[in-house]
């Protein structure tokens, strides 16, 4: 444990009370009920603090086994993270069955292509492996946040600030972690210490975030919009994007006219 | 430094900048009912100036001009067209916007959306938006031909009017199911 700095040790101990804080407010709130992959996800990022200290004490910082540990509970913590970032997904556009169904189908298409892109485009060699996949999910993760607010704005569906909040947290730390990952990929040895110390940062910033919106009791109903029949959807859809498509064309020949003018 | 290096952190600047701008306060958002959207959104009620615009752009209307002013005179007129061109412009965006806003309604409360049609509608919007720009700016730069923008409005009063007979009719023939539904449970109540 020596290896590691006081400041860094002490960071690391206000992330892992950051955690409990967390924790105790939502059994408290009873938000576990409205949030509970959110909750889990809290849960193992805390638990898992504890087994990477019980690792750095027996065997060392720099030990190959420690390295192991951690990011061997990584995995454990990056998937409880994409399914608390399903869950925002679905909390959000649920009640929306037609807009659901489609964000559903893009939200997997983008995080399925996000990671097959990254981890091709990244070195292929067998040291970066874990770092890529690390690198990759939280992409996909912060990809997803993203379609999930092109669709919010889109199709004008209203959000719980809470939901919206978390879900910010979770885009920040995703993208900040995919620059620490970059940065870590180039310096390995040299940058190990300092992407531990900005990593904790990163996420103390998105654990104050959340904690900040979860200080006060979510309320687990939303009100369900009431839905057309189904005709109506195939009947007018159709019709408006013929005129969409028709009022384009004449706008082109339009703009045709003027370019040749002038 | 490698290609790669920089190119992870142009990808995340993309993504914190459109992050930026989709969570901006959004303009419009989705409508509690089906009826509510229909009402608020068939307007279209620009269309109200179209004889005078269409006055403002005919060529005869220039010659008539050109003949009888001073070159000072048509050059203040030309300048006053342009603005009232860029208001008509302006206008039709804001139509083909309402449309837009009706549709997506629509696609918000329905079960099920088609992908095609959907990503379609994106597409016609992005198409708009950049042609609508790209003959705003002639129109600035004082390159573009006023005469050509009658002509426009005709198809978006057109659509506003056939979109909302479509919608009055799937409305009477939603209520006659209800009503057809109702009658015969009443009857098997009857029998029973």
């Amino acid at each position: 444990m020596d290896e590691i700095d006081v400041f860094q040790r002490v960071l690391w101990g206000i992330a892992i009370s950051l955690d409990g804080v967390l924790l105790v407010l939502l059994l408290k709130r009873k938000n576990h009920r409205v949030f509970p992959a959110f909750f889990v996800y809290i849960l193992v990022d805390f638990l898992q603090g504890f087994v990477v200290l019980a690792s750095y004490l027996v065997w060392g910082f720099d030990s190959e086994i420690a390295g192991r540990v951690g990011w061997g509970t990584q995995a454990f913590v990056i998937a409880a993270r994409a399914l608390a970032v399903a869950q925002i997904c679905g909390q959000v556009l649920a009640k929306y069955r037609g807009v659901w169904a489609l964000a559903k189908r893009l939200l997997l298409a983008t995080a399925a292509i996000v990671l097959l892109v990254s981890w091709a485009v990244a070195r292929g060699s067998w040291q970066f492996a874990v770092l890529n996949a690390d690198r990759g999910m939280e992409l996909a993760v912060a990809s997803s946040i993203l379609i999930l607010f092109v669709f919010i704005r889109y199709y004008g569906v209203t959000v719980e600030p809470a939901v919206s909040v978390l879900a910010i947290g979770f885009f920040l730390y995703s993208c900040f972690h995919v620059l620490n990952d970059t940065i870590l990929e180039r310096w390995l040895y040299n940058y190990s210490k300092m992407w531990n110390l900005v990593g904790l940062l990163a996420f103390m910033a998105s654990q104050s975030l959340w904690i900040w919106v979860l200080r006060e009791r979510q309320s687990a109903t939303t009100r369900e919009p009431k839905l057309l029949p189904e005709g109506i959807y195939n009947a007018v859809t159709p019709e408006i994007n013929d005129r969409l498509r028709a009022l384009n064309d004449y706008l082109g020949q339009f703009w045709n006219v003027v370019r040749k003018r002038s | 430094m490698s290609l790669l290096f920089y190119s992870f952190f142009g990808l995340i600047g993309l993504l914190l900048i459109l992050f930026v701008w989709l969570i901006r306060k959004p303009r419009w958002t989705a409508p509690s009912s089906a009826a509510r959207g229909a009402d608020d959104e068939c307007e279209c009620r620009h269309m109200a100036y179209l004889p005078q615009i269409r006055q403002a752009f005919s060529d005869s209307d220039f010659d008539f001009l050109a003949k009888n002013v001073s070159r000072e005179v048509l050059r203040r007129i030309r300048l006053e067209r342009r603005d009232v061109a860029l208001a008509y412009l302006a206008a039709l965006r804001e139509d083909f916007q309402s449309l837009l806003r009706m549709a997506r309604a629509i696609a918000t409360l329905s079960p099920e959306l088609d992908t095609v049609r959907e990503f379609e509608r994106i597409g016609l919007t992005i198409k708009f938006a950049w042609q609508y720009r790209m003959i705003r700016w002639k129109f600035l730069a004082g390159t573009a031909p006023l005469a050509q923008l009658h002509g426009l409005s005709d198809i978006v009063s057109g659509l506003s009017v056939r979109i909302e007979a479509a919608l009055n009719e799937l409305g009477e023939r939603a209520a006659l199911a209800a009503e057809l539904a109702s009658s015969m449970n009443r009857r098997g109540l009857g029998a029973g």
